[in-house]
């Protein structure tokens, strides 16, 4: 009919998916959104950060004062199959998957060789360490003869993660139902994306945008798997290979890698600004972790409890100070004034650094301590290092309790704590490293859709 | 000048030949049949002509007609009569009172039709049963006076969205609100706002006072003619127009104060530390407690209370906050119309100012307008209208149910924490458990101030007898402006402030084009056609921008704001291009017959499937008219009627069919991510309806009503279906799956008495029963703590999950019912099983009117049977001392040693006794209301003439005065909006505010 033309009205605000990936410029686009999405508060934004200080907290170390159910529950390690955080987490973090699935498959519009290896080093390496974070929250840890710690199943015969590897499109592809692949195809596949990355992804050295993935932060991200898998040889070759030549250095002060932005220190740092940002009220790391009422003011939800601050020594800049900022604890001013805050967190703007290398001083130091040896530098060396940047007495010997200490004060509050503390088998609380309870649930909302079986035990 | 000057030429030639013709003068009174009082506002109209005049305010009048002329007096309410003038010089006319409204004029879409003659369903109110009611928008008077229609305000915030349900839900995805009509236009009925998440109702824009006629189309017979918007029923407003005659003059006022219907109550001081003692103990007793595990087994209470709730155990503060969230409100309005003409040109001018203070603080509504409705016959065939109205409202909304700054959610603090603080600068306490939010109430506003305008224009012409043509266009045109500033001092603006601003500009555009077509063959065959073409275009902008670090709180605009946080612009829009045609027939005035056509476009679908065809049909049969019932002293009418017809429902949002990629920005630069599946292939949601009715009146009219049996069948579901979230979407909007409901909507209007004493009694009641028949995608589980859910077999929303068993005598564990009926007290072992229906068993209402000399008293009760209410609030407010949120008193009766018995679990710190989701916090939501009495005494007219006025009426009203229920929340009527508008989301309670109870006085002058 003549008017039909009347009811042509097209989105104002949104492209064609048949058209949105056919450009070069369509696929640089949409791998930036997939770095846009590892900024969402159930991604790095606030949730892979935070789900795994919470569930690892104990009266050694932090506790939730705020109102949330949600997170309550992951702190008192009682949650249930519908808990908010184990839902939104594992939904958003999937979408984020299959949008570098959907880059993958994009990339041969790519005709610029060096930007079609960087975009698809990128969404492997998105995809990948996503697989990670993931399986290490909604599943039993990774466990080998190296790495043994008690009641922890062989990885080979445990349910780990779906592994979604397909660009969806249509109903068809994403009403799938995918059964969970065990925590060894898991771990499997994690290396596989992160290798992969390394070889495409460029050097910095050759001058490469910050802001995004390079060759040595997939190098570094490796490094943190195989010790997590106990491949310590791995670890230490990978961390080493950092330190020495990635072109990244130690700040100054250790304050300042959370309060400038794309610090010298920071191998990927999650970026954030006043207008995009993972949250300013309701989500975001600040948001929960700040009261500082002259700052970004915040909540105060997270309450950094005595005993672990009591743990820096005398003059650490990773200890608490009276006055806020002078060190990464401080006695809040804001929201429930009086307790404890980590500094870490302080502004919803700043960004977020994901991987940095202290870290990789961190892994050299442990790894070399288990193998007996001094591959780059001396554990003592490393660690003191560290000590003696954050303004710490430095230490005469070490050993690998005191290496994990030191990893613990270096790393508080960054997402670690969870995962190291499963990894070397020490218990959070009563909890061992293989405890249900420290284990997300599958969300209730794939259990009723019959996708990603079975439940985890316990819930 | 010109113009006058031809005008002017034009009148006087109209006139000269008026003169020529032989002519005499009529005078008269028409009264009311029953008291014989003088009836004001009678049309008097000489019948085929355009000469007419109507009564003062003693029920005179006086006319010239050409001779051999007839009479037609005709007013709302009263059944018209034609008298012959004859010889006569003084006529005296008695109307009857029509409270079986059988020979009222119906409105129904692109017309009228006699309501004898209809053969749809369709109840139609009028003027006064709006009119100075103390409620925001029109559907929330009516609330108990529509049979079939559900109508729930679902909150006491001013101004908020009513959800109404025409004869039940019909989809399970697209809305299930109906489309809303004024003056033939299509109107925006749904929220447009972005500030909160609780919707408002763009109807409130509609001054009630304005509003002649509501008419609701609830089968297909009547409704069809909307096609693929009329499946969840048809709402068409009509205003006032003015009548020829003497220039009445109307004034108006109003004041009243409100209070809620119900404050729920909470522990105070001392039942407070006393339930938490208890409950950080029995934590710390517990080897897997959390306050064992942080605190060991002999806890310090004070050193508890401080460090997890920074409470001071010894404080002798006893607060009651939950009713700090309320307050007096008011109510008042001020309203004044115009209205007259002549035979050519009549008018109707109003204004009106309204003014509503709300029960809860923070909240306030106001509202003016005015409006020129406007006739005119530029010649005998060729006819003008134009009806202009322009709106101001400003609403002071309050946090949406969820937010902290939502005063209901006030009652969660604890009573030992003082609300104010002397040496804080807000004055109040600011280091409660949870936010106070009476610091919002001096530092914080969310104001949603709204420009509308409801203007249409028609032109009809008649170029021969019968033949109508007529050009309708419209314009509803909407601009929200909504300012938010919270303050350096509260929760949402720490540390410098925040501020938002949103400007948003809809603009509804219509054009209905059509030719009627009325012609009578021989004497017994009537026929009218109607057939036309209507086009309709929405086009949304809207920008908006977000600030925070404002140099202090006297900055308030974003102008100010050292850091834009926020800032976005965009559009949408839609289109519907649509034919359509409609016969009706009646055979003797005793057979009647009806059919119409609608094909819809719109741009809300592809290219596949753009169009869509809604055909209905019809019967009637008017027995009384038979030859055999005609001599009858009993039945005074009886019509059977019979409807079969399709409609459609294509409210998915603009975009739906579309496969998209939107912008995500990663800091500074921007990328692209896809937003949703798409669907090519979507289309029409199709609803097929059968309709049943009886209409009759026996004993002199005395006992009237309607009855109508239905069945609407709803297939092709434009659903959400859910997807695994491991695919990349959480849904695709397909159609899928079937509903239907079926229901009896009875209708009864019986007059008790009739002398001097009038008792007049209206009682209507309707069954509905909503069933999802096919769901082929599986279960639509709600998810969260959410209880709604679509199932197959089951009502939509129906609450299915866990059911609560109380608790065990031996250790106070909360039970829950497993598959074997045996009580666990492990949730993940527990059943999922039907919890209740949040769709009630019927609803309905009863008006009684009663009138004595000057007086007139009318009581309206409303009532809602069968539907239960899910408290999502229950884990907080009613969880046995889990976390510091206040309890409610019922919580006091908590499991304590072995053998207790109760329903409350035992109090432990955090522990999750009890606090999963479960039928624990479903109750029964039915209740039976006094909705409203209204008391008013008319002075008599000669006591008013000696005042120069012509009438004068003082009243009295009482709205929402008692509330009968068993539901232990604060008010019954609730479904809060907080987690979604999904249609299955129904009768869920969350601080949601209660609705007001209201006293008012009035007045009404005529001059």
């Amino acid at each position: 009919m003549s008017c039909d033309k009347q009811l042509d009205i097209t989105p104002q605000q949104s492209v064609d998916a048949g058209t949105a990936l056919s450009t070069p410029q369509g696929v640089e686009s949409a791998i930036i959104g997939a770095y846009a999405r590892l900024d969402l508060p159930q991604s790095y934004g606030t949730n892979l950060v935070l789900l795994p200080d919470l569930l690892g907290a104990g009266p050694e170390y932090l506790t939730w004062q705020g109102t949330f159910k949600s997170y309550q529950e992951v702190t008192a390690k009682n949650m249930t199959s519908i808990n908010t955080e184990a839902d939104r987490t594992w939904n958003q973090n999937y979408q984020t998957i299959n949008l570098a699935n959907l880059v993958l498959e994009a990339t041969p519009v790519l005709t610029d060789e060096a930007q079609k290896s960087l975009i698809e080093g990128e969404a492997h390496m998105i995809r990948g360490m996503l697989f990670f974070d993931l399986v290490r929250l909604y599943a039993q840890p990774y466990q080998t003869p190296s790495n043994a710690p008690e009641g922890v199943p062989d990885p080979a015969s445990t349910p780990g993660i779906p592994l979604s590897l397909t660009a969806n499109k249509t109903e068809a592809q994403a009403s799938v139902r995918l059964a969970r692949a065990s925590v060894q195809e898991v771990y499997t596949q994690v290396l596989t994306d992160l290798t992969t990355a390394m070889e495409l992804l460029p050097d910095p050295n050759e001058g490469t945008d910050v802001r995004r993935f390079d060759m040595y932060d997939a190098k570094a991200l490796l490094a943190r798997v195989y010790l997590q898998m106990g491949n310590y040889a791995k670890a230490l070759e990978l961390s080493n290979d950092v330190i020495e030549n990635s072109g990244a250095s130690l700040n100054a002060s250790v304050i300042s890698t959370f309060t400038n932005k794309n610090s010298s220190e920071v191998l990927f740092e999650v970026q954030q600004n006043d207008q995009n940002n993972a949250g300013a009220s309701n989500d975001g790391l600040a948001t929960f972790y700040s009261s500082n009422i002259r700052g970004f003011g915040g909540r105060g939800d997270v309450r950094v409890l005595e005993a672990f601050a009591a743990r820096y020594e005398e003059g650490d800049q990773r200890g608490a100070t009276e006055q806020i900022g002078a060190s990464l604890i401080y006695t809040g001013d804001g929201r429930r004034a009086g307790r404890l805050r980590s500094y870490k967190w302080n502004t919803s703007s700043q960004n977020i650094p994901i991987i940095r290398l202290s870290e990789m001083y961190l892994i050299r130091a442990e790894a070399n301590q288990r193998l007996n040896s001094a591959v780059g530098a001396a554990p003592l060396e490393d660690i003191n290092m560290l000590r003696s940047r954050a303004k710490a007495p430095l230490l005469a010997a070490v050993t690998l309790t005191s290496i994990l200490n030191e990893r613990d004060l270096e790393l508080a509050f960054e997402g670690f704590r969870l995962h190291d503390y499963k990894r070397t088998g020490r218990a959070i609380g009563d909890f061992t490293a293989s405890s249900p309870e420290l284990v997300m649930p599958i969300p209730q909302y794939e259990i009723n859709l019959g996708n990603a079986l079975p439940q985890n035990d316990g819930y | 000048m010109k113009h006058r000057l031809l005008l002017t030429l034009v009148l006087y030639l109209v006139l000269g030949v008026a003169a020529w013709a032989q002519t005499r003068s009529v005078s008269g009174r028409v009264t009311a049949a029953g008291d014989g009082s003088g009836l004001p506002g009678v049309t008097v109209l000489e019948r085929g002509t355009t000469n007419g005049t109507s009564t003062d305010g003693s029920g005179n009048f006086t006319i010239t007609v050409q001779e051999g002329a007839s009479l037609v007096f005709s007013s709302i309410g009263y059944t018209a009569q034609t008298v012959a003038v004859g010889n006569q010089s003084n006529i005296t006319v008695r109307l009857q009172t029509n409270e079986t409204i059988l020979g009222e004029t119906v409105v129904i879409g692109y017309g009228s039709q006699a309501k004898r003659e209809l053969t749809g369903s369709v109840t139609q109110l009028s003027s006064k049963e709006v009119e100075n009611v103390p409620t925001v928008s029109f559907e929330q008077a009516i609330q108990g006076r529509t049979p079939g229609v559900q109508i729930n305000q679902g909150s006491g915030k001013l101004g908020s969205a009513v959800q109404i349900r025409v004869r039940g839900a019909s989809s399970v995805t697209a809305s299930n609100q109906p489309l809303y009509v004024i003056d033939g236009i299509p109107v925006t009925s749904q929220d447009v706002g972005a500030a909160n998440t609780d919707p408002i109702n763009p109807m409130a824009d509609l001054n009630p006072n304005d509003i002649e006629s509501i008419t609701i189309l609830k089968d297909a017979a009547a409704s069809a003619i909307y096609g693929s918007r009329a499946s969840n029923g048809v709402i068409l407003v009509t205003t006032k127009k003015g009548r020829a005659g003497e220039t009445r003059v109307n004034v108006g006022a109003y004041y009243g104060r409100s209070e809620a219907t119900r404050i729920r109550k909470f522990l105070n001081a001392d039942q407070y530390k006393e339930l938490f003692s208890e409950a950080i103990l029995n934590s710390a007793k517990n080897p897997n407690g959390y306050i064992n595990f942080y605190y060991g087994e002999d806890p310090d209470l004070e050193q508890v209370f401080a460090e997890e709730g920074g409470m001071d155990l010894n404080s002798t503060e006893n607060t009651p906050w939950g009713d700090l969230a309320f307050r007096k409100g008011s109510v008042q309005q001020y309203d004044a119309n115009v209205s007259g003409g002549d035979a050519k040109t009549r008018f109707f001018i109003s204004t009106t100012f309204n003014d509503q203070t709300g029960i809860i603080i923070r909240n306030r509504y106001r509202r003016g307008s005015i409006r020129t409705n406007f006739d005119h016959s530029i010649s005998d065939k060729l006819k003008l209208g134009l009806n202009l109205s322009f709106t101001r409202s400003v609403n002071d909304r309050v946090s949406d149910d969820a937010a902290f700054s939502n005063p209901v959610q006030l009652n969660a603090l604890p009573p030992i924490q003082s609300a104010y603080d002397a040496s804080d600068p807000s004055g109040l306490n600011r280091n409660t458990l949870y936010y106070n939010g009476l610091v919002d109430v001096d530092n914080a506003s969310n104001r949603a101030g709204t420009y509308r305008s409801f203007s249409t224009a028609t032109l009809g012409y008649e170029p021969i007898k019968g033949l109508m043509l007529r050009t309708e266009n419209g314009v509803d045109f909407l601009n929200l402006n909504e300012s938010l500033y919270y303050g350096s001092l509260t929760e949402d603006g720490a540390p410098t402030g925040y501020g938002y601003q949103n400007q948003l500009q809809g603009t509804n555009f219509t054009s209905n084009n059509t030719a009627t077509w009325l012609k009578t063959f021989g004497e017994d065959h009537n026929v009218e056609l109607l057939g036309g073409i209507s086009y309709q275009r929405y086009n949304e902008q809207s920008n908006s921008s977000e600030g925070q670090g404002f140099p202090n709180d006297q900055f308030k605009k974003i102008a100010s704001a050292a850091r834009i946080t926020g800032a976005s612009s965009a559009g949408t829009g839609y289109s519907f291009l649509s034919y359509l045609a409609r016969v009706n027939y009646t055979f003797k005035n005793k057979y009647l017959l009806s059919g119409s056509i609608r094909t819809d476009g719109s741009s809300r679908f592809s290219d596949n499937n753009r169009y869509g065809t809604f055909p209905a049909g019809s019967i009637g049969w008017v027995i009384t008219e038979e030859d055999f019932l005609s001599e009858n002293g009993i039945l005074n009418f009886l019509k059977l009627r019979a409807s079969y017809g399709l409609t459609g429902n294509a409210e998915i949002g603009n975009f739906a069919f579309r496969r998209l990629y939107s912008a995500i920005p990663y800091a500074d630069v921007a990328g692209i991510q896809p937003t949703g599946l798409g669907n090519p292939d979507l289309t029409w949601e199709t609803t097929a309806q059968a309709d049943f009715g009886v209409e009759f009146g026996f004993l002199d009219n005395r006992i009237s009503g309607e009855v109508d049996v239905y069945q609407k069948k709803t297939r092709d579901l434009l659903l959400n279906l859910q997807l695994p979230y491991t695919g990349g979407y959480p849904s695709v909007t397909r159609n899928v799956g079937k509903l239907q409901n079926r229901g009896i909507e009875l209708s009864l209007n019986t007059r008790n008495i009739d002398g001097d004493f009038k008792w007049l009694t209206n009682f209507n009641i309707s069954v509905n029963r909503n069933k999802i028949t096919e769901l082929p995608g599986g279960e639509i589980i709600s998810g969260g703590r959410n209880l709604g859910r679509v199932r197959q077999g089951e009502p939509i929303g129906v609450f299915w999950g866990v059911k609560y068993a109380g608790v065990d005598p031996d250790n106070g564990d909360a039970l829950y019912y497993a598959e074997d009926g045996s009580k666990t007290n492990d949730y993940g072992a527990a059943s999922q099983q039907k919890l209740g229906d949040p769709n009630p068993k019927f609803t309905g209402g009863l008006t009684n009117t009663f009138s004595f000399k000057g007086f007139d008293l009318s009581l309206l009760n409303q009532f809602t049977y069968g539907n239960d209410i899910y408290n999502i609030g229950g884990v907080f407010q009613s969880v046995n001392g889990d976390y510091f949120d206040n309890q409610t008193i019922d919580q006091l009766k908590r499991w304590q040693k072995p053998g207790d018995i109760t329903n409350v679990p035992r109090a432990s710190f955090a522990d999750a006794n009890g606090t999963a989701p479960s039928s624990r916090w479903i109750s029964d939501g039915s209740f039976f209301r006094f909705k409203n009495l209204t008391l008013g005494y008319t002075i008599p007219a000669e006591m008013a003439k000696r005042g120069f006025m012509k009438s004068a009426r003082v009243y009295v009203t009482g709205q929402n005065l008692i509330t009968i229920t068993n539901y232990d929340g604060y008010d019954p009527e609730v479904n809060t909006t907080t987690f979604g508008q999904a249609n299955y989301l129904l009768g869920h309670d969350f601080y949601t505010p209660p609705l007001a109870k209201t006293w008012l006085v009035g007045v009404n002058v005529g001059f």
